[in-house]
């Protein structure tokens, strides 16, 4: 059963420190279940939001909690649509290539692996940089509830 | 700031080291573990066992901590081994197939054994 979401309440805004991500897991995570996510899948769909904020407070932020980044869900036909919309320099994380897990545990890599669990948790993941300098960069992660 | 929820222990078994780890491990309290194991290898422990069961989140700022040591004690005729992980959290491990790499067992006395052998 898809439960209707409550659109006054669909999201949070965090700011550019790590100490964030348990607050967004546990949004995201709630939500997931409300839509009719069984609870492995709304842990994983929780998870890869996490790893999505984690580079971007990361990276794009360089963990200044000042700066600020917004969460938010949204339901389609049956799917559940989580954007990241934040106002750092556009990198779009499907620009990172997929690793070779062989090799990577073969040469003992390090880092790199957030984006492959969003890749392998989520059905689509789309990246619209933002077009102006006021704009928003939005990453959209989404899943169907199957 | 409030204290994120991830704590921890330390004991010890012989020669072996354990943490027993409680709470989330994400990019915000991962440091803590890698100091963690970092000291232990340091202080030339290099037989550790990690046990995850009272463990409930695990991202991949967690799952990098492990990658940072484990060809260091290995080198040293050592390992991490990784014990008593819930289920919700072996999926996370299982996603992208870190028990290719890691030993991952029920419990303690198994890891202990693993050591023994």
């Amino acid at each position: 059963m898809v439960a209707i979401l409550n659109t006054h309440n669909n999201q949070i805004s965090a700011s550019g420190s790590t100490a964030e991500l348990e607050k967004i897991r546990e949004f995201v995570g709630a939500q997931a279940l409300l839509f009719g996510f069984q609870e492995v899948d709304a842990f994983q769909i929780a998870l890869a939001v996490d790893e999505a904020c984690s580079n971007l407070i990361r990276h794009s932020y360089h963990n200044d909690n000042n700066r600020q980044f917004v969460v938010k869900i949204e339901q389609n036909n049956g799917e559940l649509i989580i954007q990241v919309m934040d106002n750092g320099d556009s990198f779009n994380p499907m620009s990172v290539p997929e690793p070779d897990m062989e090799e990577y545990f073969k040469k003992f890599k390090r880092g790199g692996l957030g984006v492959q669990i969003m890749r392998k948790v989520m059905d689509k993941i789309e990246y619209l940089p933002a077009q102006t300098s006021t704009a928003l960069n939005i990453l959209s992660l989404t899943k169907r509830l199957a | 700031m409030n204290e994120s929820k991830f704590t921890i222990e330390h004991h010890s078994i012989g020669d072996i080291k354990c943490l027993k780890i409680q709470g989330y491990l994400d990019a915000h309290t991962a440091p803590q573990l890698e100091s963690a194991i970092g000291n232990l290898v340091q202080e030339g422990k290099h037989k550790i066992i990690v046990n995850f069961s009272e463990l409930d989140y695990i991202s991949s700022a967690g799952l990098g901590v492990f990658m940072v040591y484990i060809e260091d004690v290995r080198e040293l005729g050592g390992d991490i081994k990784l014990s008593e992980m819930k289920p919700k959290v072996f999926t996370v491990f299982d996603l992208l197939g870190f028990p290719m790499l890691f030993e991952i067992v029920e419990n303690n006395h198994a890891a202990i054994a693993k050591f023994s052998n």
